[in-house]
């Protein structure tokens, strides 16, 4: 919490053996950061690597099979080969916003990540604000796409970064009105409270819980959700084909890979968000028959939360490979003329449902 | 959140940033870095709300300024200024008036600021959750006499009405088409 000071066992073994108390909240500040960097550094390999198996299967082909068992080092022998590049901004660059804007890139989905309640216990924050928090938070990431792609003095990659900043700004109206639409039926903006509302077994998530509705929204929030991580079917921003790139095509070593690092861990945070909102967070799918339910008590939350978000982003995966991409205005089309619309009466129709039916 | 010399340490560290980069914001010759600039002095403030206990204030100004007006702003400057160009140049007496501007509000400042007494003295912090999400809106939706109900309908409205006109213009220009 923001105003309680910190107690917790490493907290107070700190307290106990040394003279200054104060350095209880430098440990606990520390290990959030070292925590919060865990999940999001630990987990991009483990997808980089996911994303091009499930390319593979989709496309009926192998993969990265040669490096460890079954190509499982191919994505180690990336990185390293990536960090170990040679860093440099093109002739004409602005060098002060050229190498700020992959780092403001990265600022917004490590802050987010934040809010996400990985377990009862495991949150590096419970603030009351917490969708809100990622709303405004979110706006860095647009903000280091726009300046990359201007900094780089290339028209291809200012094209690039240009419309896809139109369309996340447009995307991120459908994405905080559906986070809306759950902070309006749950009753709170803090994410564990959001959790919290669901507990009692899957049919009280709120996918299930409000009958069509919920399960609508949910398709909406993935679709929004789609647009604003900026990947296939929505990837306007890089569009190999037509921008050979887009507003990263000037970047190079770790300049490059912390755009792509931002890339990966926005799918986590999208996907946890997901998961937060709709599918019950870290809590288990008890279904109400006694003898199972008893044993899936029995598996931590954040074994269960990790499952739903590895179950999301195989999702965004899929649907990665699967549909096309449509042309720039098609999807700014398909954003103002019927997602927003359906948006605002999903919200209307949350709305009838809580003062005329309630829960 | 802090302990109390590590808070004095920290508010110290955020007002030279937000004082350094909002002199930045004026004195860049760039246009683009001097809104980027513009942006962090924004966050600071934000962060100053936030040791405040001002958490909804400090949300609602990242999400209102820095991820709405700047980026808007941010915009503009793509679509108007050709690539690479850095000419920003003001004239002298435009220099004297701003300087007359900015004394004079200083001098007013000080005047409101300084003559009362009691800020000098002692500054009591807003109770706790004073100004959390929770209090604002239940001050916002209150019918007692301080609260804020039919202007906050109003704005929802007008707010909803104006989502609904975009998407309308939207369709109509297909129509036309």
């Amino acid at each position: 919490m923001m105003h309680t000071s910190i107690t917790h066992p490493i907290g107070d073994f700190v307290r106990s053996i040394s003279p200054f108390p104060e350095l209880a909240f430098g440990v606990n500040l520390l290990l959030s950061i070292i925590a919060i960097c865990a999940v999001a550094i630990g987990t991009a390999p483990i997808l980089i690597y996911m994303e091009r198996k499930v390319c593979a299967a989709i496309q009926c082909r192998l993969g990265p099979m040669r490096l460890g068992y079954r190509g499982t080092l191919q994505t180690i022998a990336d990185v390293l080969k990536l960090l170990f590049k040679e860093v440099y901004a093109p002739a004409g660059a602005d060098k002060f916003i050229f190498y700020l804007a992959p780092m403001l890139s990265l600022t917004a989905p490590f802050l987010a990540l934040t809010m996400i309640p990985f377990d009862y216990n495991l949150q590096v924050v419970n603030l009351s604000i917490g969708i809100p928090f990622i709303i405004a938070v979110n706006a860095f990431g647009i903000l280091g796409m726009l300046i990359g792609g201007w900094a780089s003095n290339n028209k291809y990659s200012l094209l690039g970064s240009l419309r896809s900043g139109a369309q996340m700004i447009s995307y991120e109206i459908s994405f905080a009105l559906i986070l809306v639409f759950i902070v309006m039926v749950s009753g709170s903006a803090s994410l564990m409270e959001i959790t919290q509302s669901q507990s009692g077994g899957l049919f009280q998530w709120w996918i299930f819980k409000i009958p069509g509705l919920g399960f609508i929204a949910f398709i909406l929030f993935f679709i929004s959700s789609t647009a604003e991580l900026n990947r296939a079917p929505f990837d306007i921003a890089e569009a190999e084909q037509e921008l050979t790139g887009g507003y990263h095509t000037e970047y190079n070593g770790t300049a490059f890979a912390m755009f792509y690092l931002a890339e990966y861990i926005n799918i986590v945070l999208a996907s946890s968000i997901g998961v937060t909102c709709f599918l019950g967070g870290y809590l288990p799918p008890l279904l109400g028959i006694e003898s199972v339910d008893s044993l899936l008590i029995k598996i931590p939350g954040f074994i269960w939360f990790a499952a739903k978000v590895l179950f999301m982003i195989w999702a965004y995966m899929v649907v990665r490979w699967t549909f096309v991409r449509p042309r720039v205005d098609q999807l700014m089309a398909f954003e103002w003329k019927f997602l927003l619309p359906l948006n605002l009466l999903v919200l209307i129709l949350g709305a009838l449902y809580i003062s005329f039916i309630g829960f | 959140m802090f302990p109390t010399e590590l808070k004095d340490l920290f508010f110290y560290f955020i007002s030279a940033l937000t004082i350094t980069t909002a002199l930045a914001t004026v004195l860049v010759k760039n246009v683009l870095q001097s809104a980027i600039f513009l942006i962090f002095s924004f966050v600071a403030t934000a962060i100053i709300y936030l040791m405040l206990h001002a958490e909804f204030i400090a949300i609602s100004q990242v999400m209102v300024y820095a991820g709405g007006v700047v980026i808007f702003v941010i915009f503009t400057i793509l679509l108007t200024s050709h690539l690479g160009e850095t000419a920003f140049s003001t004239k002298v007496p435009r220099n004297f008036i701003a300087a007359f501007l900015g004394l004079s509000f200083l001098g007013l400042a000080y005047r409101f600021l300084f003559q009362n007494h009691s800020l000098l003295s002692y500054t009591p912090s807003a109770p706790l959750d004073y100004a959390s999400l929770k209090s604002i809106a239940f001050r916002l939706l209150s019918i007692q006499s301080n609260g804020f109900v039919i202007a906050f309908e109003l704005i929802g409205l007008i707010l909803f009405a104006s989502l609904i006109a975009a998407v309308s213009i939207a369709r109509k220009q297909k129509e036309e088409k």
